[in-house]
């Protein structure tokens, strides 16, 4: 899972060479990677390496600095929780000294609470808090203005969610996992179907197909002697 | 014109003055025409000139011989590339003459010391960086000494990539090191200090707007250390090594510059430079991406130079931690700290061991951190130091919970890298400048107060404490799912005291909690960012509906290395005294007779020794 995080295969090869190089320290190649962030968000892929490309470009050169771009990219970075990807962004966003070049005023300051809100909820795996959160009045701007543009957001927080319970649950009742995925009714039932899971009807309780994750079993680690360590005493018994 | 003429009369002073007197008697006579002609405005000027030469003269001469010997010395072993002699002057000579001299003060002026060298232009680069070396470790430096170093500095890396052609000269390693290491070094403080706009006076606020974009600039930095990479081509040459490839194969990889020694080591330690100015900025995956060709086992280069080793795995921990991959980080802290404890017996030298001792300690309080966070069985030896050293934080901090997150912090901050701003404050801005100084609304002068002090340490502060505060009921929660095989989640909500669904989903949390990227040992991917997911704690559960099953899982008794140790040790007891000859008991009264007796008693003893041991 690590080489697709730091090299996804939806990765075009200019920009692998941008970014493995010392040219993506070079500010002229700022458009190439955002044309490549607009990409990301229109066809449902993730280039974390990339995106952190462009915000050390904005780290050197403040004048390039566009702050939707940001806000975009720590919105795609929220879909990858629990990974540190929205920490890394934050880690590299410095602290703007310098006045304004921008025509409106800067949307970052107000957004980036509300981000960093709604990233706490999701790594604390509070998913019907997160729902209830993002779909209240205040985060209006960022729904219509942001994510709205973002394809299969909402189904990218979803799959944050479905990666929590599939590590958790061997069997859970349809109620929570809506709550979960903001879904119930019909669209749950057609969403899990496409997971593949499967659903007792009587019940209503769906069953987490196994993996590695959901299948406990008490181990005893046993200690594994391996022949070289008692190859003196062997040896000697031997000699003897 | 008035230099050259006093000269002349103080000639004696000058050691090398073979040619700069002819010089001068040839000069001698128009100079003295010149004169005659422009008597009365000039008399102010040389005589200044006099009296500064004069006071140079008096400088020069205050410095004690055993320094201009010493200087000499050196010299003489720079310019023949004795290595040997190199590194006997810069380790022992330098800091020996710095202890008797200079402890408070500087050390002279490199035009002060010229003559001595013949103003050979390289040696004076060097002697200058040590200069001011030493400036900014014992001493303040001033806005000045920040910006003549930056220069100095960019005249020697200007020397070294920019000449034609590689040069000649050979320098020690620990050196080179140390040229990489106070570069990075000048460049933090001076990017720390040019963010307290507040304290600056008139003359350097002036002297930062004209010069300061371009003075210890982040481009100028990462320029150099790309550059030098690029120039010995260092990851070619380790990408060769580790494919087996024939020296004359590498040699043509590696180009001219690759094959010179000094090149290749700069470019070496140019990558752990990198590395940190990398973690400096907050750009922890690109610090571990840049040392994808650089394993970090004890067969490395780099372990050579033991700061540059320490430092190393200080950065590589730092990065684990901040991507939250603690198992990754405690194994790193765990190697390098081993190594510091088996080491500190035969390295007590002073300035070195100093500044280890302290990074030592500061990676005691990430490992407790680590530890508190990721509890795991692994080196109990540097466990329990660590909790000797922060028992009170680390206990605080394993319990979870309010307090916690205090601890967390105080640790932190203790231990982190100084990170900086990549950028300056607009200083060639006047008005920018202004409304930083002088903020329009209190609330803004509260945020630029303490934002311009700490503000990058501090919000890698924020962002770690906030990992923190998610997790910190976990604690609470292992223990309790400790005492159980199945329990009921309407009961386990009961004995929190808390919301089913809270705790179901604070549950998730800790199942997340338990899983954790790390490098898998073994495997042969090269890169540092590699790993797989891995389970970190023995406690493991999973919910049923309502129902949660919980396993944990053992370690059997370990009882082959204890026995295959005693086994071992009773066997060279036995091949000991197998060999061994009886002691000789002497009966006092009778030397003469006794020796006689005594050997035939040995002889006796001896063959019976003998056949005892055939029926062993």
């Amino acid at each position: 899972m690590a080489a697709t995080w730091i090299k996804p295969s939806t990765r075009p090869e200019p920009i692998e060479d941008l970014v493995s190089g010392v040219d993506r320290y070079n500010p002229s190649n700022v458009s190439i990677l955002e044309d490549y962030l607009y990409h990301q968000i229109r066809s449902e892929e993730y280039d974390l390496l990339a995106n952190l490309a462009i915000l050390k470009l904005y780290q050197f050169n403040p004048d390039l600095y566009n702050p939707d771009v940001v806000i975009n990219i720590l919105i795609k970075a929220l879909a990858a929780s629990p990974l540190p990807d929205f920490n890394l962004c934050i880690s590299l966003l410095d602290e703007r000294t310098h006045p304004s070049t921008l025509d409106e005023p800067d949307p970052l300051p107000s957004t980036l609470p509300q981000l960093k809100t709604l990233q706490s909820l999701l790594f604390r795996c509070r998913f019907p808090a997160f729902w209830a959160t993002f779909q209240s009045e205040e985060f209006e701007n960022l729904r219509d203005n942001y994510t709205v543009e973002v394809a299969g957001f909402e189904n990218a927080i979803r799959q944050v969610a479905i990666r929590a319970v599939k590590a958790t649950f061997t069997h859970i009742t349809s109620e929570r996992l809506g709550s979960y995925l903001n879904l119930s009714g019909n669209d749950l039932t057609s969403y899990v179907k496409g997971l593949g899971w499967t659903i007792d009807s009587s019940n209503g309780t769906i069953t987490v197909p196994p993996n590695p994750d959901n299948q406990i079993e008490a181990t005893v680690v046993q200690e594994a002697i391996k022949l070289p360590q008692l190859s003196k005493v062997i040896s000697h018994a031997v000699k003897a | 014109m008035a230099q050259q003429r006093t000269q002349l009369w103080a000639a004696e002073a000058d050691i090398d003055e073979d040619i700069d007197l002819n010089l001068a008697i040839g000069t001698y006579a128009q100079n003295d025409y010149e004169e005659a002609s422009l008597q009365q405005p000039i008399a102010d000027a040389t005589l200044q000139a006099m009296q500064a030469h004069l006071s140079q003269q008096n400088a020069f001469a205050q410095i004690p011989d055993a320094v201009k010997a010493f200087i000499v010395h050196f010299h003489q072993a720079v310019l023949d590339n004795n290595l040997a002699e190199i590194t006997i002057a810069y380790e022992s000579g330098w800091n020996k003459f710095t202890e008797k001299f200079y402890a408070k003060t500087e050390w002279p002026e490199a035009e002060l010391i010229a003559p001595l060298v013949n103003d050979d232009p390289i040696f004076l680069i060097l002697y200058r960086e040590l200069y001011y070396r030493h400036v900014y470790s014992r001493l303040q430096p001033n806005i000045d000494d920040r910006f003549h170093s930056f220069e100095n500095s960019c005249e020697l890396f200007n020397y070294l990539l920019n000449s034609d052609g590689p040069v000649q000269l050979e320098l020690p390693e620990q050196w080179l090191w140390d040229i990489i290491d106070e570069f990075i070094y000048q460049y933090q403080v001076f990017c720390s200090w040019r963010s307290k706009v507040k304290s600056k006076t008139e003359d350097e606020l002036v002297m930062l707007a004209e010069g300061g974009p371009q003075v210890w600039s982040s481009y100028s930095v990462l320029n150099v250390l790309y550059s030098l990479m690029q120039k010995s081509k260092i990851n070619e040459y380790i990408a060769a090594q580790r494919e087996g490839k024939s020296a004359e194969e590498i040699a043509e990889i590696v180009g001219e510059y690759g094959q010179r020694p000094l090149y290749r080591q700069l470019g070496y330690f140019s990558i752990v430079g990198l590395l940190r100015v990398h973690v400096l900025l907050g750009d922890f995956t690109l610090a571990l991406k840049v040392m994808d060709n650089i394993e970090l086992n004890q067969k490395s280069p780099f372990t050579r130079v033991t700061a540059c080793h320490v430092t190393t795995y200080y950065y590589v921990g730092f990065c684990y931690i901040m991507l939250r991959r603690y198992p990754d980080a405690i194994r790193t802290f765990v190697t390098i700290l081993n190594f510091i404890m088996r080491m500190k017996q035969y390295h007590t030298r002073s300035y070195q061991y100093d500044q280890i001792s302290k990074t030592a300690d500061r990676m005691y309080a990430l490992f407790a951190m680590c530890h508190a966070l990721s509890p795991s069985r692994l080196d109990d030896n540097i466990a329990n130091i660590a909790k000797e050293r922060f028992g009170e934080q680390y206990a605080k901090m394993s319990k979870g919970g309010e307090d916690a997150l205090a601890s967390f912090e105080e640790l932190f901050l203790y231990a982190c890298p100084k990170f900086i701003n990549a950028n300056s404050p607009p200083y060639d801005d006047p008005a920018a400048i202004q409304s930083l100084l002088a903020p329009p609304t209190p609330a803004e002068a509260s945020a630029v107060d303490g934002s311009s002090q700490l503000d990058a340490t501090h919000r890698h502060l924020q962002l770690f404490l906030s990992d923190v505060a998610a997790q910190s009921q976990i604690p609470t929660l292992r223990s309790f799912l400790k005492l159980y095989t199945s329990l009921g989640a309407p009961k386990l909500a009961n004995f929190l005291d808390a919301d089913e669904e809270e705790m179901v989903q604070e549950m998730m949390v800790v199942k997340q909690a338990s899983r954790s990227f790390s490098r898998v040992p073994g495997s042969s991917s090269p890169g540092l960012l590699d790993g797989e997911t891995i389970t970190t704690s023995d406690l493991n559960f999973v919910i049923a509906e309502n129902m949660v099953h919980i396993t944990e899982s053992t370690v059997g008794r370990r009882y082959a290395g204890w026995f295959i140790k005693n086994t071992e040790r009773t066997q060279k007891i036995l091949d000991d005294l197998k060999t061994m000859p009886l002691p000789a008991t002497r009966a006092p009264g009778q030397p003469q007779q006794q020796p006689q007796q005594q050997h035939q008693q040995q002889g006796q003893r001896e063959s019976k020794k003998v056949g005892w041991a055939k029926t062993a």
